[in-house]
């Protein structure tokens, strides 16, 4: 404990240097922002954004990039609360009774208690985190091939398991992601794979310009600006601080959407999503008053809130600790330390203290940035929604073609975004998610590499994946999962259903 | 029979599979003691192939073809169409020209602003992000055949 408490003095000697301040204040003011704007999500924020940090070192990019992350978590409820509109996916269930208290005139109680609950559980989560991942890095060290291997295998079937679509679409997606990510010279052999004679892709395809293709393009492609209507329900925000009472009912869920969240943002899947529709559900069930959801309940804006910014942290953990991004966000930030030299994972800890401490503490800075940005600007911020779809995305676009060229300065990396982009809005058509498949190409290479080397080490012998304690019981962890899938498919009970039932219970 | 979603997109992904499968031929395979570059693309074909052919079983349950509502596809071509064509000019025409160009056609011609707004909007935001990234990040913009 006093070793990780020295850390994290080192941590916060990084994060009080006034650059890396400057770097947080602004990734916690985009991602805001972010948060806020229906359309780009944190996804399209950071992946657009990321070309911008190349000037910077790494612990500058990480930390802004991260601000980005979190912020948005923040930024969504502001929308959420006074329009109805979720400007983010995770808040969603902030909708309901946050627009409910808002048409109530008890707008402000409910923007206060969702920073409060975000900034509570944000900082809950840090402070897990910080005593978490270090111990969790130095076990991965353990970690060879197959257990690397079935890992990964473990990652995708949690996604699966995890998604809202169902399992073959999102195993489908996350195949499509894998074989993306086999495009290029094979390090082992030399082959030149699906590359045609297009000589950039021999490093293969770049996460950037599909991320920002399939998230940020993809939207805009779905999104024709003569639907886009904003009206703004006018916040009294000379009441913004909320009553006794309305501290008092939200304590309890805040502290319950804290724990919860943080636990779903750990396992892979789209967890800050997850997690407040299970935090809803939750509040609800053990409400006393349950009546109350969709008519302005307090604990239906605390709950999701704190659940949200709980698992955004969570999801750290396995990134940092494990070199495993749980979800594509954390996948685009992995790619953001690669791009940097400084490859996340057991060795992270020991070998960049500066870059992993420093994140950690400047998370803790991050929070109260957010708390004192988002409650006395609310009103700056609600004006940004004010500028007309036909301008904003021609703008995003603007800022797409410049993110993606900006990585490797190719237009063939633009092109390969502007594909990504028709592919994304195709996807939507049909009802597919393209958070796996990005995930898919991320964890391509080193899967294919483990995978290879695993089989290499026990000449051809498969069961090397079964004879190792860990790598077997990660891969019965795996097979539970598919069971648990296979039995809710066969009974017609799974629990999308139900927390659809929960959401449309409330909508109604 | 009717077309439902699913029976489009898995039959989309099966032949999709396929015909990567087939230009897959100069990938070996390589065997379990020494995996060749085609191992992990075939299996992951395979897996897709698998996928595809799920959905369109269950197809059934899924939602009409029909009853998809494409009435934001012009507007989605438009976009792509001057997007692409952004892409094109990039480097010939630089960044200042192409994106003034492509900014004025999404605002003017797409989205039919007034010409002297969306003029003045394209020339303002390109000018600024030119600022931005060029200037203060020295993140350099590609200059055209006009040298700039």
């Amino acid at each position: 404990m006093e070793a990780t408490l020295d850390s994290l003095a080192l941590g916060f000697s990084v994060a009080f240097r006034p650059d890396v301040l400057l770097y947080a204040f602004i990734g916690c003011l985009v991602g805001t922002l972010v948060g806020m704007l229906p359309g780009i999500g944190p996804l399209a924020g950071i992946s657009i954004l990321l070309p911008i940090t190349f000037g910077l070192d790494a612990t500058k990019a990480i930390v802004m990039l991260a601000g980005i992350y979190y912020g948005s978590q923040y930024g969504g409820s502001t929308t959420s609360i006074l329009m109805r509109i979720p400007g983010e996916a995770a808040s969603v269930m902030t909708c309901i009774d946050g627009y409910a208290m808002a048409q109530k005139g008890r707008a402000g109680a409910a923007l206060c208690i969702a920073a409060v609950g975000s900034f509570v559980a944000g900082t809950f989560g840090v402070i897990v985190l910080t005593v978490v991942a270090p111990p969790l890095a130095g076990f991965a060290l353990r970690f060879g091939p197959p257990e690397y291997t079935a890992l990964l295998v473990l990652g995708l079937v949690f996604l699966a398991y995890m998604s809202s679509t169902s399992l073959a679409r999102t195993l489908l997606m996350a195949s499509v992601g894998l074989l993306l990510g086999c495009i290029g010279i094979d390090v082992m052999t030399g082959h030149f794979r699906y590359s045609f004679d297009i000589k950039e892709l021999g490093d293969g395809i770049g996460i950037v310009p599909v991320a920002v293709g399939l998230f940020g393009l993809g939207e805009i492609l779905s999104t024709p600006s003569s639907t886009t209507r904003v009206r703004i329900a006018p916040p009294r925000l000379a009441e913004l601080m909320p009553s006794r009472e309305e501290w008092r009912q939200s304590a309890a869920p805040i502290a319950r959407g804290s724990v919860l969240g943080f636990l779903v943002g750990i396992v892979p899947g789209s967890a800050h999503i997850i997690s407040s529709f299970l935090s809803y559900a939750l509040e609800k069930r053990i409400s006393k008053t349950p009546e109350e959801f969709g008519k302005g309940a307090v604990a239906g804006v605390a709950g999701p809130e704190s659940a949200n910014n709980a698992a955004s942290t969570g999801a750290f953990v396995p990134m940092l600790a494990l070199g495993l991004p749980t979800g594509p966000v954390t996948a685009v930030l992995m790619a953001a330390l690669l791009i940097h030299g400084v490859p996340p994972g057991p060795m992270l800890v020991s070998e960049h203290p500066q870059v992993f401490w420093g994140f950690i503490a400047s998370m803790y800075v991050g929070n109260l940035m957010l708390l004192a940005l988002n409650l006395p600007l609310v009103g700056l911020f609600v004006s940004v929604l004010r500028i007309p779809y036909a301008y904003l995305y021609p703008l995003i676009i603007m800022f797409c073609i410049i993110g993606v060229y900006e990585v490797n300065h190719s237009v063939v990396d633009v092109w390969i975004m502007l594909i990504m982009g028709v592919v994304g809005y195709g996807l939507r058509k049909f009802d597919f998610d393209p958070a796996p498949l990005v995930l898919g190409l991320v964890i391509a290479p080193t899967f294919e590499l483990s995978l290879r080397q695993s089989l290499l080490m026990s000449s051809g012998d498969w069961t090397i994946f079964f004879n190792r304690p860990i790598a077997a019981t990660l891969l019965a962890i795996c097979g539970a999962l598919l069971a648990a899938s296979a039995i809710s498919f066969l009974t017609r009970r799974d629990w999308r259903g139900k927390l659809a039932e929960a959401e449309t219970g409330e909508e109604r | 029979m009717n077309l439902r979603l699913d029976h489009v997109a898995g039959g989309v992904f099966i032949v999709a599979g396929a015909l990567i499968f087939a230009a897959s031929d100069d990938l070996p395979f390589g065997t379990l003691a020494s995996p060749g570059a085609g191992m992990l693309p075939k299996l992951v074909m395979g897996l897709m192939m698998a996928f595809g052919l799920v959905l369109l079983l269950r197809a059934g349950a899924s939602p009409r073809f029909a009853a998809v509502a494409w009435d934001d596809l012009p507007h989605a071509l438009r976009v792509i169409g001057l997007a692409a064509a952004a892409a094109a000019l990039y480097t010939t025409l630089g960044f200042l020209v192409t994106v003034s160009l492509l900014l004025f056609g999404l605002t003017f011609a797409v989205e039919r602003k007034p010409v002297l707004h969306a003029a003045g909007f394209s020339i303002g935001v390109t000018g600024l992000a030119y600022l931005l990234f060029n200037t203060l990040l020295k993140s350099p913009l590609p200059r055209g055949v006009l040298g700039f």
